[in-house]
């Protein structure tokens, strides 16, 4: 095992592999308060991706709801049960152990396996809510005393994937001009290694294939400057991909470190896990906390305080109001005078939209059509 | 599936190689046809050694990767339109690759979209799209398209027999076994032919006085029989499913039916001008969309606003709306609104979607809505946070109203030598003159004849301390010149210029003591549950908020029986704290996509006179209306009027004519959806002769249909079309496109063309073909110009622009007068009157229907069967406004609880009688509402039985079925509060009989050990579901229902699939369907002949029945149910359901899934 360092838990840990960092690092931000559950990420996955033979049961991309919901069943609770209560100081860093690091010797990350049946019904759970609801009920304040919320995942294309640390083939590799993930359909010899390991459950098991298969991050889209098809269809708008730096090299410019690094709003989940996981969440403002703290760390609580706060920060809503404008990478953004505006790698731009979407007003009579203008034809 | 196999996976299961069977057209072939030809080429390729070292930094191997590539590429791409009726509609971009769709994508077009003056929406409308309009890729190629013309075998005997029929003028019931009939595969033309010959002959047969004796001996209502008018068209019923999704193929229908009278013409040899056409359907109303008590109100349809209008308001009111899951395209606007300060409250019966996206959220005892915004309004004006002066110009609120006859009081009976001059604001037609055209309508128009219905009133003017007459010129701004101090809260006794002196007070006072005496925020939350302290915080939030309120109701509370009372109460709420007409405060009513009169210019094209046509599809046509449009509620409710004990309470303006022949196109709503279904399928459809239907998909309408027509889907339209909606602001466009039709389909219109021109051929009369002269010359744009010239939004775009952009994926703005359009706009600026007869906002109703109804002020009524209470009684202390006629009046013993009873019973009892009374059926075990609300997985029907979409609805989807129980990937579910489940021993994903009032559901008539009611008898899946309270329990709407055929194959096939074998109908129910529950319901209220409000299309004000604006609007929410176990929830009826058994359930939680829930798995340290 090398040392290599997971800026996410604030500390070095474990891994099979030396630290390597791709030149680009592919990411996707969601925010949960404006995820509605409404698949369309999921569909746009699965009729772009995974519609053949052996694919029937897949959603590389899926939206869950939590606390409930789970594609495969309960995969959060039993690798978080695998690994035991944790703890977590307060300044995020993070004194528990990572699968890595409680890997059983013989293995390369603590997992656990799904088993057939446990991917048999993918949207078990929808809008269950936490608490019971009975009548006469009235939810008076944030954070609301029921609750659930939605959860879409895809693979996190991690820093340190479990999938790539545990293949017996090596057929698992990062890119190095984006960080995307890939299994090499032409290596891979359907072992289910990468399967089993990776906690978040997103390696797939094609039995027609005999391949294990994943969300390529639409690398074939990226490569042409477009967002992968999950941002592209998000009709909640609640997704932006681009290229995340770590910390230390965090752009403010930059929409993706804007939101991770500079305000701090989107964290990583489960990064206790120590994946370094390159999908960032805006934490549900209304979910209960102590269970965010368990999925996103000790830095929710800084997070939805911030969020709460945006109402008084302009650049942060334009960047808000952005996020799903233009099917387009955004490198870059300003917002300036009620304007929200992204730009590509060399700085053109690719989109502007008003942060308030303006009123206008037409005249009640065309006298040039012959036309009456109303609200009420 | 994985490696352990269980035969689950590659072993090949029917099911899964039945729904995966289009995967060749996917173009999905990629993996292992790459790795198989690189194979081939080097044998020894992947055992040759290669190192890697650490894959986080290199990779040797990277030339598979084109493999992904190749699978996203396509050959080309082309936009069309996808328009379920959801108020969206979305310009979809399909990719093709071999000349099939591989894939569905957004246009990113949005953005660019246009008006006529330079205005430009921006990107923030990007993306539109939803996953239904993503698998539609699976349904365009789907294995239940309709595929030709298709023609049930015993109706085909029929017609070959010659039309057979009895004494009484019926077919041999031998012909019609509907639903579990042969189906043969016809030609076009021959179709065509068969439906103009059915249409001929019921024509000759319900005829003058011989067809009208026939009608009578079938045993239809008298009053039926005459509203015929002698006239056998009238018999015809046609219906263009939300018809506003379609200005030229789906209106085509309602076209068709104007161009009946020509056969009528020719049938009874009566004049052009004396000749009727057959009748059309509503829609709007139909869905219960339509919130009735807006024209109550305000005189309009509906009163809305676009959506994307919440960024401009402080606080907005999601009230009985799922938003989240209805308005998917739309949700962005308001959590995007949220973040830059909106406060949203949400007003729901459970903790919902959109109660997840809320600041606050109370949660009401389904269907009290009105009770909830009569406590708000008594919160506003006990503590005096109403806007007096707003109330004073804009509403009749300060009207006084002689408390002798309930009737408002007129200035000459009290003011002496009162002269009543004409008001101003609203131009009047003289007999026979005609209104001028929509698009130049700059003020109201009115019949001369109507001019009695616009009287002034009068009110109490306090400085001068006497009464002062108010006319319809004096409101708004204008009222100040009065000079005058209305007394709202006038109570005292006048002296008429007769002599007598009689008691007389302002509607505001009566509606006060009425509020005060019933609806203080403790009464409020006895009645609906939410707590007094919410009630009065909520009311102070919306009058602290004037101008900036949204009131964003939605379908729920619509679909109750109460439900204009709960739009009367609203606009109170509204008016009291000035928020109606502005951007961001307002009213609006978000079900269902209506607003056709965005399309002002339609009568151009859909009431052309037939005697008259005009060849030229852009030519100037004359317009003359031959129609007679009716509610489909009568026919709902067994195609007769409401006539209880010895009262008809169908006014004469509304009523039906018996149904002999239906033709519907783009809709499942009237068979396959309908409320109360199976009475509908059992009792009504076996009077009718002539069932067709028009569509792309078979669907439960076409399971009982006797022609279907296979329609193009939208992606293979070959003639254009255009519609727009309520909610947003485009007019959208749907292109013709490059796809070749994969089947034997034609196009909506040339349909209607092709019957049309059969008809020509029997008549010998060739303006049936030219009414349609446009299809066969593939010049449909012109008539969509002549509707778009007429059309105030529209006039001045030019048709084959806005194609040309549409096919680039770009609409265009509608050129109303504000973006975002916001009704009552005018009115609020001090513009236009409102339409009424006041020309204000009114909620007193004088009518002698609401009086009669003690409605005549906004009371509350309790729902007529959801409920545990007494149903639909009012609740009051005795109040001297309220006197309403009593069950005996007309015949009826007060303590009949029935049904039919219950619709026309007024009966008043205190808040807290009400609390002690019960819902007649709680004595035999039945304990809840049932309530059948919309969600995210379907635009109605719309794609739910696709396989992606499917396995996704709902928590049993399962593409494997484990479960061969399951009838398709995915099953129809009662959503159960916990603790009631386990009350009734029933446990997580057990199955349930669900039995609603034996009466008359499933259907009247029931029998047992019938196969009639073994496929209406509701079985379904049950999930713990701990957001609904106690004893409301509620089953998504967007399922198909059970059919003959589909119980056939659930008990048939070896697959177990609820699948039609003759048909390929999938159900989502192993037995009976959502719409079990239910039944058909008729209002008093909504049949009126009195009610004054705007016409459809224009300025044009009118009274009484009118399509979509006043009628009946059913009440699907209103069942009380019982339910009783059927089976374990396990794997082939075996045990506890999976999920549930391993505790990861709510209720069943295992210790590991408790930690989770409290996050204990993470422990934070200081």
């Amino acid at each position: 095992m090398a040392k290599v360092k997971n800026w996410q838990l604030k500390r070095e840990m474990d891994y099979p592999y030396d630290e390597h960092r791709p030149k680009r690092q592919w990411s996707i931000i969601f925010d949960l308060n404006k995820c509605i559950a409404c698949q369309t990420c999921t569909l746009a996955c699965k009729t772009t991706w995974t519609s053949g033979k052996g694919q029937e049961y897949m959603f590389w991309n899926n939206v869950e709801t939590k606390p409930y919901g789970s594609y495969p069943l309960a995969w959060d609770v039993r690798i978080l049960e695998k690994l035991g209560k944790q703890e977590w100081a307060r300044n995020a860093t993070y004194q528990g152990k990572t699968i890595f690091e409680s890997a059983p010797p013989t293995e390369r990350a603590l997992h656990y396996a799904p088993v057939d049946e446990d991917w048999m019904y993918p949207n078990v759970g929808e809008d269950d809510c936490a608490g019971t609801v009975n009548q006469g009920g009235h939810v008076g304040a944030l954070p609301h005393d029921k609750w659930f919320f939605y959860l879409p995942r895809t693979c996190a294309h991690c820093t340190y994937p479990a999938c790539l640390a545990a293949c017996p083939r090596k057929a698992i590799y990062k890119r190095e001009e984006d960080g995307i993930v890939l299994i090499d359909q032409s290596r891979c010899k359907g072992y289910g290694e990468c399967v089993r390991a990776c906690p978040y459950k997103k390696s797939m098991y094609n039995p027609h294939t005999r391949t294990s298969e994943k969300c390529v991050g639409c690398y074939p889209a990226v490569e042409q400057g477009l967002q992968p098809q999950c941002v592209v269809n998000c009709i909640g708008k609640i997704r932006i991909m681009g290229f995340i730096n770590p910390p230390w090299n965090a752009r403010e410019d930059n929409p993706v470190d804007y939101l991770v690094h500079k305000k701090q709003i989107a964290l990583p989940y489960y990064p206790q896990l120590g994946l370094e996981p390159n999908i960032y969440y805006i934490p549900p403002i209304h979910a209960d906390r102590e269970y965010l703290h368990q999925m996103f760390g000790p830095l929710v609580d800084g997070a939805v305080e911030r969020y709460r706060q945006l109402t008084s920060d302009p650049v942060a809503q334009g960047l808000l109001v952005l996020m799903g404008s233009t099917d387009r990478i955004i490198h870059g953004f300003k917002v300036k005078d009620g304007t929200a505006r992204g730009y590509d790698e060399k700085g053109a731009e690719l989109v502007s939209v008003p942060v308030v979407e303006p009123v206008m007003e037409r005249l009640a009579w065309d006298e040039k059509l012959g036309a009456v203008r109303n609200n009420t034809p | 599936m994985t490696r352990k196999g269980n035969g689950t996976g590659s072993t090949g299961h029917h099911a899964e190689v039945d729904l995966f069977r289009r995967r060749m057209l996917q173009g999905l072939l990629g993996l292992g046809a790459v790795a198989a030809s690189d194979a081939v080429a080097a044998p020894l390729r992947f055992f040759k050694p290669m190192h890697v070292d650490n894959p986080l930094a290199h990779y040797p191997n990277r030339d598979w990767e084109r493999a992904y590539r190749d699978i996203f590429k396509a050959d080309s791409s082309f936009v069309f339109l996808c328009a379920p009726n959801d108020t969206h509609n979305c310009l979809l971009r399909a990719y093709v690759k071999n000349g099939v769709i591989t894939r569905i994508g957004p246009t990113y077009g949005y953005g660019k979209a246009e008006d006529l003056y330079g205005n430009r929406a921006s990107h923030r409308w990007d993306p539109r799209i939803c996953q239904k309009g993503l698998a539609l890729v699976r349904r365009i190629y789907g294995d239940r398209r309709v595929k030709a013309p298709m023609v049930r075998r015993g109706f085909k005997a029929w017609a070959d027999a010659g039309f057979p029929r009895g004494a009484d003028g019926k077919p041999d019931p031998k012909y019609f076994e509907r639903g579990k009939d042969k189906w043969l595969r016809v030609s076009w033309d021959d179709a065509y032919a068969l439906t103009a010959r059915a249409l001929d002959n019921i024509t000759r047969t319900y005829s003058g006085p011989q067809g009208a004796r026939l009608l009578q001996a079938q045993g239809y209502d008298p009053a039926m029989v005459e509203a015929l008018e002698g006239a056998g068209t009238q018999t015809i019923k046609l219906r263009g499913g939300m018809a506003f999704l379609g200005a030229t193929r789906i209106f085509g229908l309602y076209r068709f039916a104007n161009m009946m009278a020509l056969a009528d013409a020719a049938v009874r040899g009566v004049k052009p001008e004396e000749s009727v056409g057959a009748r059309g359907w509503d829609s709007y109303s139909w869905h219960t969309d339509l919130p009735p008590g807006h024209p109550m109100v305000t005189g309009a349809q509906t009163n809305d606003f676009d959506l994307f209008a919440v960024e401009h308001s402080k606080l907005c009111l999601v009230w009985g709306m799922n938003w989240i899951t209805t308005k998917m395209p739309d949700s962005h606007w308001l959590t995007e609104a949220r973040l830059k300060g909106t406060k949203v409250v949400a007003i729901t019966v459970e903790y919902s979607a959109t109660a997840t996206k809320a600041d606050e959220a109370v949660i009401i005892r389904p269907g009290t809505d009105p009770a909830f915004a009569l406590g708000l309004a008594q919160v506003i004006i006990s503590k005096r946070l109403h806007d007096d002066g707003w109330v004073a110009r804009n509403t009749d609120l300060p009207f006084l109203v002689r408390m002798d006859t309930l009737q408002p009081l007129r200035p000459a009976e009290v003011i002496g030598n009162y002269q009543s001059a004409r008001p101003a604001n609203v131009t009047f037609l003289k007999k026979g003159e005609k209104a001028p055209p929509v698009a130049q309508q700059k003020m109201q128009v009115i019949a001369e004849s109507m001019a009695g219905d616009l009287q002034p009133f009068v009110i109490w003017d306090k400085k001068a301390r006497k009464a002062a007459a108010v006319t319809r010129d004096d409101w708004g701004p204008a009222f100040a010149k009065l000079g005058v101090e209305p007394d709202v809260r006038a109570k005292l006794k006048v002296k008429l210029v007769d002599g007598s002196e009689v008691e007389v007070r302002t509607v505001f006072s009566l509606m006060e003591q009425y509020l005060n005496e019933n609806f203080t925020p403790k009464q409020t939350e006895q009645i609906t549950g939410a707590p007094a302290k919410a009630i009065e915080s909520l009311a102070v939030q919306i009058a602290r908020n004037p101008e900036k309120t949204l009131f964003a109701m939605g379908m729920g509370p619509n679909q109750f029986f109460n439900s204009d009372l709960k739009d009367r109460a609203v606009f109170l709420v509204a008016a009291l704290t000035r928020n109606l007409g502005f951007p961001g405060g307002n009213v609006g009513s978000y079900a269902g996509n209506y607003r056709a009169a965005l399309f002002g210019g339609m009568p151009t094209f859909a009431l052309e006179d037939p005697f008259n046509v005009q060849p030229d599809p852009a030519g100037k046509a004359s317009v003359r209306k031959t129609i007679h449009y009716e509610s489909l509620h009568y026919y709902n409710y067994g195609d007769r009027p409401l006539r209880v004990a010895n009262k008809v309470f169908t006014g004469h303006g509304h009523m039906p004519t018996p149904t002999k022949a239906m033709w519907l196109n783009n809709s499942n709503s009237v068979i396959g959806n309908v409320k109360w279904h199976y009475d509908v399928v059992h009792n009504t459809l076996p009077r009718i002769e002539l069932i067709a239907y028009s569509d792309w998909w078979w669907t439960g309408s076409c399971e009982y249909s006797d022609i279907v027509f296979g329609c193009d889907s939208w992606a293979e339209f070959k003639h254009p079309d255009m519609t727009a909606s309520c909610t947003n602001p485009f007019v959208q466009m749907y292109p013709r496109t490059p796809l070749k039709r994969i089947f034997d389909t034609r196009s909506d219109i040339e349909i209607i063309a092709g019957v049309s021109h059969a008809l020509a051929r029997i008549y010998n009369d060739p303006r049936f073909s030219e009414m349609f002269k446009g299809v066969a010359e593939d010049r449909v744009e012109g008539y969509l110009q002549r509707i778009v010239d007429a059309s105030p939004a529209l006039r001045g775009y030019k048709v084959e622009d806005l194609l040309a952009r549409a096919e680039q994926g770009v609409p265009a703005l509608m050129n109303n007068r504000t973006y975002p359009r916001a009704s009552s706009y005018e009115q609020q600026k001090g513009e236009q009157p409102w339409h009424t007869r006041s020309g204000r906002l009114e909620f007193y109703r004088p009518e002698p229907e609401f009086v009669a109804s003690g409605e005549n002020m906004v009371v509350y009524r309790e729902p007529v069967d959801s409920t545990f209470y007494e149903p639909n009684v009012i609740v009051a202390r005795p109040h001297p406004a309220i006197r309403p006629e009593k069950p005996q009046d007309f015949g009826l013993r007060p303590d009949d609880l029935s049904t039919e009873a219950r619709q026309v019973r007024n009966v008043v009892l205190t808040g807290e009688e009400l609390l002690r009374s019960k819902h007649p059926l709680r004595a035999k075990n039945f304990s809840h509402i049932y309530h059948t609300p919309k969600y995210r997985h379907g635009a109605h029907t719309t794609p739910v039985d696709t396989d992606f979409t499917s396995v996704l609805f709902g928590p049993f989807g399962d593409v494997y079925r484990h479960d061969k129980r399951l009838p398709s990937v995915t099953e129809g579910y009662v959503d159960m509060n916990p603790a009631d489940a386990r009350a009734l021993g029933v446990d997580d994903g057990d199955y349930v009989w669900v039995d609603a009032d034996p009466e008359d559901r499933p259907y009247r008539g029931w029998k047992p050990g019938t196969e009639e009611l073994k496929i209406s008898r509701l079985l379904l899946r049950v999930r713990f579901y701990p957001g609904t309270p106690r004893n409301v329990a509620r089953t998504w709407h967007n399922m198909y229902g059970a059919t003959f055929g589909s119980v056939r194959g659930h008990e048939g096939r070896e697959d177990g699939l609820a699948k039609n074998p003759e048909t390929n109908y999938q159900a989502m129910f192993r037995y009976g369907s959502h719409q079990s529950a239910t039944r058909a319901w008729l209002r008093p209220t909504l049949m009126t002949d009195s009610l004054v409000h705007k016409d459809m299309f224009g300025q044009v004000i009118a009274k009484g029945f009118a399509p979509d604006i006043h009628c009946p609007v059913g009440a699907p929410r209103e069942a009380f149910v019982r339910f009783s176990k059927a089976e374990q929830g396990g794997v082939g009826g075996e045990g506890l359901w999976r999920p549930a058994a391993l505790g990861f359930r709510p209720t069943y939680e295992n210790a590991a899934m408790k930690q989770y829930l409290g996050g204990a798995f993470i422990k934070v340290r200081s």
